[in-house]
């Protein structure tokens, strides 16, 4: 446990990468979309705004995902850490930093619809199909959306590690065959339709759930992957 | 008896597609040594230091460090330090940061001899890792390796890139602090004149086999270059055990291995004949390695590929 | 300093004989450590230590426990009888022996030692590529 700490207290040596850049990728975006609704308020825009801009940082986790693993990992067999402790501790701090700043997304989301949208009547945190949702929900729904994206860097950088660029070929055809098959079903049967229907009838609680299992799912196949993985 | 000897290795092997990178090593580290593990490229050196520390795993065999598979076994693992020639630190590393995480996972990281090796590689602390020249790259890898004072500490070709003073600090510093601070030490290198007055004990690995494993003193003046004309050279070296010959003329220079007596090397002078010492590079090329200069164009393309391994 | 032709130990061996003889480690002063040494001249520590022991098992260095290594008394008398042995094994006998295959009888050697250029500037240890 104690290297599994240490491990964590690396990845913080810069700073920058897992709190820093998170932070001001996504002040950035708040306020380049406040900019944005005041121009359109005071061109007379009606109703209601929008913004996405808050998943902005969600994407950056994918590419920490990779990163993580492809530039520290290396540096952590140097430092004598087994693959174990290197995992753990990796995924340990990001979990802490994804549902910090979940905890941060829902307090902004309060702070919001508390300032009537920032005077603006904009909205930026608070989206209703999550905001509306009790606190457990809509925390879970960031730190579960966070974790999968990391998760999905992460699993295609162990895979790297793993088998180099034929592993990811491998696994790329593979999913690529497998939503083929999917859109040839649905296609083929006249799916589509119920298809749109069923997406529809989401929950943002269900996201929540069914994203966690996918996200568990892919942890302990990256785990595995890393399991066996060397760095030359 | 672990303690005594903090490495055993039986019977391993490793396959690499279809190149046999080790092919049934049997080894072992005693403490309190400095070995020199020497090799041409590709020979397998880097893999069995990766096996070694954990980094790497065999196919067959069996590796010990301190009585435990070093693979995925923290409590081992932290008492190794192996930083390779190729060693990948994260990208917006500066060197002063490779260095504080050494500081957080070795034991017994000396901060002091780490500051007093940076002055003494001149090295720029707060510039980024990847910008560093290959020698400051190579500098780094050293400061990590001494300063960890790990209990067995691999140093991968540690010279690569660094100029003649470097170097010389590297090996004095070595001694110095081996010296107050025993430890097993591993120089892996293909140059060997440099550091083999500081190896305790040779080993040379060859296309994934030891073909050496002996201590250093054996070889030094075991065997020596005898020159003069040819005829009387032949009858000289008659009854020793020839390494190597070469013949230019009527003169040939023929190494041989054996360790000459007093009378012996005056019995030579008075015949005309000239000796010269052969160092242990030339030993280790002309014996260890030799077989590989004749190397078949397949082997040699099996060695080129190892070399990527 | 240390070249190829012998074990390194036995070479430290001889360069501490030859300072002792020379008088620059004088009878009772204190010998630099093994580490001293191994850092000197760039070689292992225990190779170091090996050239020491040779010579503490010969009598010509010994040990005062916590202190270190000291010169023992008399240490350069045993050199000087021991360099004379073997100057005479080394130089005088293959000399005679020559001498008697060139028929050179003793009177006519003594004559020709006696004429003979005395070498100039042999060091400790001497130069056998003259």
């Amino acid at each position: 446990m104690e290297r599994v700490i240490k491990v964590a207290r690396m990845q913080l040596i810069n700073k920058w990468v897992f709190i820093g850049l998170p932070l001001l990728i996504l002040g950035c975006a708040f306020v380049f979309s406040l900019v944005i609704f005041w121009i359109v308020r005071e061109n007379g825009g009606e109703g209601t705004m929008y913004g996405g801009g808050a998943q902005a940082p969600m994407w950056y986790f994918l590419a920490l995902g990779i990163q993580a693993l492809t530039l520290t990992f290396p540096f952590s067999q140097a430092m004598s850490v087994s693959r174990r402790s290197f995992y753990l501790g990796t995924v340990l701090l990001f979990g802490v930093c994804a549902l910090a700043l979940s905890v941060f997304y829902y307090l902004m989301g309060l702070l919001e619809k508390a300032t009537g949208g920032w005077g603006l009547d904009a909205r930026f945190f608070a989206l209703e199909w999550v905001a509306d949702n009790n606190v457990a929900v809509q925390i879970g729904f960031y730190f579960v959306l966070m974790v999968l994206l990391f998760m999905v860097g992460f699993l295609i950088a162990t895979i790297y590690m793993r088998w180099r660029t034929t592993g990811l070929l491998v696994f790329f055809i593979a999913l690529g065959v497998l939503l083929l098959g999917v859109i040839a079903l649905l296609t083929f049967n006249q799916l589509w339709g119920n298809f749109w229907t069923w997406a529809l009838t989401w929950t943002a609680a269900g996201v929540t759930l069914w994203g966690g299992v996918v996200a568990v799912v892919m942890a302990g196949g990256s785990y595995l992957t890393l399991r066996k993985a060397t760095v030359a | 008896m672990s303690e005594q000897t903090p490495v055993v290795v039986r019977n391993v092997s490793k396959t690499f597609k279809d190149v046999k990178a080790l092919d049934d090593v049997d080894l072992q580290l005693d403490s309190h040594k400095i070995y020199g593990l020497l090799g041409r490229n590709g020979a397998g050196k880097t893999t069995l230091m990766s096996i070694l520390t954990g980094q790497g795993f065999p196919d067959a065999g069996e590796v010990k460090v301190f009585g435990h598979t070093p693979f995925e076994h923290d409590g081992t693992l932290s008492r190794i330090c192996f930083i390779r020639e190729s060693q990948k630190y994260p990208d917006e590393y500066k060197a002063f940061q490779a260095f504080k995480a050494a500081a957080l996972f070795f034991e017994n990281w000396d901060e002091q001899l780490a500051q007093e090796l940076i002055a003494d590689f001149n090295l720029p602390l707060k510039r980024k890792i990847k910008k560093l020249s290959r020698g400051q790259l190579s500098a780094v890898g050293v400061v990590i390796g001494l300063a960890s004072r790990a209990e067995v500490t691999f140093f991968d070709e540690p010279y690569l890139g660094l100029d003649a003073v470097a170097r010389q600090i590297f090996y004095d510093r070595l001694v110095e602090d081996f010296a107050e601070y025993p430890r097993t030490i591993v120089l892996s290198s293909h140059l060997i004149d440099e550091v083999a007055n500081l190896l305790e004990h040779v080993i040379i690995i060859d296309s994934g086999r030891i073909v050496m494993d002996e201590d250093a003193e054996s070889l030094q003046g075991a065997a020596v270059t005898i020159s003069g004309k040819a005829d009387v050279v032949a009858e000289f070296i008659a009854n020793y055990p020839v390494i190597h010959r070469d013949s230019l003329g009527a003169l040939a220079s023929v190494s041989i291995q054996q360790r000459l007596t007093p009378a012996q090397q005056a019995e030579a002078r008075e015949l005309g004949l000239e000796l010269s010492p052969m160092s242990l590079q030339q030993l280790v090329v002309r014996t260890a390695m030799g077989r590989n200069v004749l190397a078949t164009p397949q082997e040699q393309t099996k060695e080129r590929a190892s070399w990527n391994a | 300093m240390i070249d190829d032709s012998k074990p390194i130990f036995i070479q430290i061996a001889e360069l501490i004989e030859n300072d002792i003889f020379s008088g620059v480690l004088a009878e009772e002063g204190q010998v630099p450590s093994t580490n001293e040494f191994a850092a000197f001249y760039r070689i292992n520590p225990a190779t170091a230590a090996k050239g020491i022991n040779k010579l503490v098992e010969e009598g010509l260095l010994y040990k005062k426990r916590g202190i270190g290594m000291f010169v023992a008394q008399g240490a350069p008398e045993r050199l000087r009888q021991k360099r004379r042995q073997k100057f005479n094994d080394q130089y005088v006998q293959p000399l005679a022996t020559e001498a008697g295959k060139l028929g050179i009888g003793v009177e006519e050697l003594m004559d020709m030692i006696k004429s003979a250029q005395p070498i100039i500037d042999v060091g400790p240890g001497g130069s056998r590529h003259v």
